[in-house]
């Protein structure tokens, strides 16, 4: 029973570590996206904008599981258990998040800042009445007004 | 190294260059409708990456500065163009103006010749009546009158497009002037790392109202834009600029001459001035010469009908009309007062008009010139509608040709808000995406704090 018990135990501490080590992963992947993102806002470049945000909602959809999983009990045996090497996991996986708190502080307040700019732009230019120009080309007359709605 | 620091520097530097960017954008939906516009766009300079524990840090953006969208051969094409509708718009406002002394308005030289010839019909029937041969009188002094009344036209004419020469050559003066005074405040600016778009749409302004004018060639030097008339005088030259002066020459009309006092009339093409010059050198001498030519040979020829006749007093005839050896058209004038001196007779016997017919064939037999003088007279009217048709078809044309150029110009430069629009909501809709995972990244951090603290069973 107690050798049952003992590699049911070693196999969820494996199990764990290698979600740990995927949750590791996932959050220096996401500081990474941010930084793109980042860049991409002050690059004005919208398609790397929009590839990194799709990125970033699949790395935040895995990572909200994974959060979910690692965050129930687990299994403990006794003290003599062996050493799963949780520990220095969970040390790199407090400096990842950490840093990635900060960068998505930082984010935010990009984010927020360069949403109200843009919000004071689109009305400007929804509320602009001057003569519109009118480019030669049938593919810019595609951008017309109700295609944006 | 991809710490915690650079990120915020990077973030910093990010709100930095978006608020420039977004400074462009709105500064270009501002100027969407100001004339000369150029758009700008943010130039972006990428920092050093840093390499770190296998991977790769961003080491952020940095706004370098704003550029002006510009394409110098498009804008050349639009000075050329400009120049040349200028030139045949000049030439056509005062062909228009000619034409009114061409049309048929009861006073005019064909109105006149047939009125004329009507008189001698008359005479033909009745060559004893004074009345008759007053009329006769009468109606040369009226074909006299359309001939000077033409060629006076013709040449107030020639003397408003002689006033448009200096006028232009003023307007050219100040404008060289400011654009020398830009020259140099570009120079300033760019010369200090500055973007000097604004100096220099006001610049590109001023330099197409100077292709209007006359016909110019724009080169660039390290000092900036060198702006010559089409022979290579030069106009402005960076900073300096190089007056062009006007001075009366042996014709009584302005000569242009270059800042070192070469006259340069000849070879000034296109522009309100190459069109004023071409209309006072070129087109109305043109007509004048016609129109000299046809009074000389007609009264010529009605002066020899007349001399191979006898007057009613029984003497040879003389002159009827007297028809100055330069300038006939606007000075002939009919020589004789007294009905009695129109030679009638053929052999000087009272009741003769046999010489009637020679003075009415000098309406029906053509001139040295090879055609009557009916038909002289109807081929200068028809050159002079022909030239104000075709410079007016010609104006409409180098229109259709500049809008073209000028919608192309607004596409290279000009500031489309339906894409800067579409761009914003893009941009919008990609930060509310955006701030949803900035909320479940926070919550993640909550939950990665309490996995750490061994929770167990």
């Amino acid at each position: 029973m107690n050798t049952e018990l003992h590699g049911m135990i070693a196999t969820e501490v494996e199990d764990r570590n290698g979600k740990l080590g995927e949750y590791l992963e996932h959050l220096q992947s996401m500081a990474l996206e941010l930084e793109r993102s980042m860049h991409a806002i002050a690059q004005h470049s919208l398609l790397p904008l929009e590839d990194s945000i799709a990125n970033q909602q699949v790395l935040a959809t895995r990572l909200s599981e994974l959060a979910n999983e690692l965050s129930k009990p687990k299994r403990v045996e006794n003290t003599d258990a062996p050493a799963s090497g949780e520990e220095g996991l969970m040390e790199n996986i407090r400096v990842a998040a950490d840093r990635l708190h900060s960068l998505n502080q930082c984010y935010a307040t990009l984010l927020k800042h360069s949403s109200h700019s843009i919000g004071l732009m689109v009305s400007l230019f929804r509320s602009y009445r001057g003569q519109m120009q009118e480019d030669p080309g049938t593919g810019l007359k595609q951008q017309t007004w109700s295609c944006q709605v | 190294m991809g710490g915690l620091n650079t990120s915020l520097y990077i973030g910093m530097q990010a709100l930095e260059a978006t608020q420039g960017a977004l400074n462009a954008t709105s500064n270009n939906i501002a100027n969407s409708n100001t004339a000369g516009y150029t758009r700008e766009v943010p130039q972006f300079t990428e920092n050093a990456s840093t390499f770190s524990s296998g991977l790769v840090y961003g080491g952020g953006v940095t706004l370098s500065g704003l550029q002006s969208v510009r394409d110098e051969v498009l804008n050349l094409q639009i000075q050329q163009q400009t120049s040349a509708q200028s030139s045949v718009d000049a030439q056509s406002s005062s062909l228009q103006q000619i034409q009114t002394y061409f049309s048929s308005n009861g006073s005019d030289v064909a109105s006149a010749f047939s009125a004329f010839s009507s008189s001698l019909a008359q005479l033909s029937a009745n060559p004893s009546s004074a009345a008759v041969q007053q009329g006769v009188i009468s109606s040369g002094q009226n074909l006299a009158r359309a001939f000077n009344s033409t060629a006076n036209g013709l040449n107030n004419a020639q003397s408003a497009a002689d006033g448009e020469v200096t006028q232009t050559v003023a307007q050219i003066n100040t404008l060289s002037q400011q654009i020398a005074q830009l020259n140099g405040e570009v120079n300033q600016l760019t010369s200090s790392g500055k973007d000097g778009g604004t100096v220099q749409d006001q610049r590109d302004q001023l330099v197409q109202q100077l292709s209007g004018l006359t016909g110019i060639s724009v080169s660039q030097s390290t000092d900036g834009e060198v702006i010559t008339t089409g022979n290579g005088s030069v106009l402005v030259n960076g900073s300096q600029d190089f007056g062009l002066q006007t001075s009366t020459g042996a014709n009584g009309f302005q000569e242009v001459l270059d800042s070192q006092g070469n006259d340069i009339t000849t070879a000034i093409q296109g522009g309100q001035l190459g069109g004023a010059i071409q209309v006072r050198d070129q087109i109305v001498p043109g007509y004048l010469t016609q129109l000299n030519t046809l009074a000389t040979q007609f009264g010529n020829a009605f002066n020899t009908a007349q001399a191979q006749g006898f007057d009613s007093n029984g003497n040879p005839g003389q002159n009827f009309f007297t028809v100055p050896a330069t300038g006939a058209a606007a000075g002939i004038s009919v020589a004789i007062t007294d009905p009695a001196l129109v030679a009638i007779s053929s052999d000087g016997s009272a009741g003769s008009n046999g010489n009637v017919a020679n003075l009415s064939a000098t309406l029906t037999t053509a001139l040295p010139s090879g055609q009557t003088a009916a038909q002289s007279y109807a081929s200068l009217v028809f050159q002079v509608g022909n030239d104000t048709s075709s410079a007016s078809t010609e104006s409409s044309a180098i229109g259709q040709n500049l809008l073209a150029l000028t919608n192309q110009q607004s596409t290279v430069s000009g500031v489309n808000i339906d894409e800067e629009t579409t761009n914003l909501i893009r941009f919008q809709t990609a930060y509310e995406a955006a701030a949803r995972i900035i909320s479940t990244v926070q919550q993640l951090n909550t939950v990665t704090l309490d996995m750490g603290s061994g929770q167990s069973y």
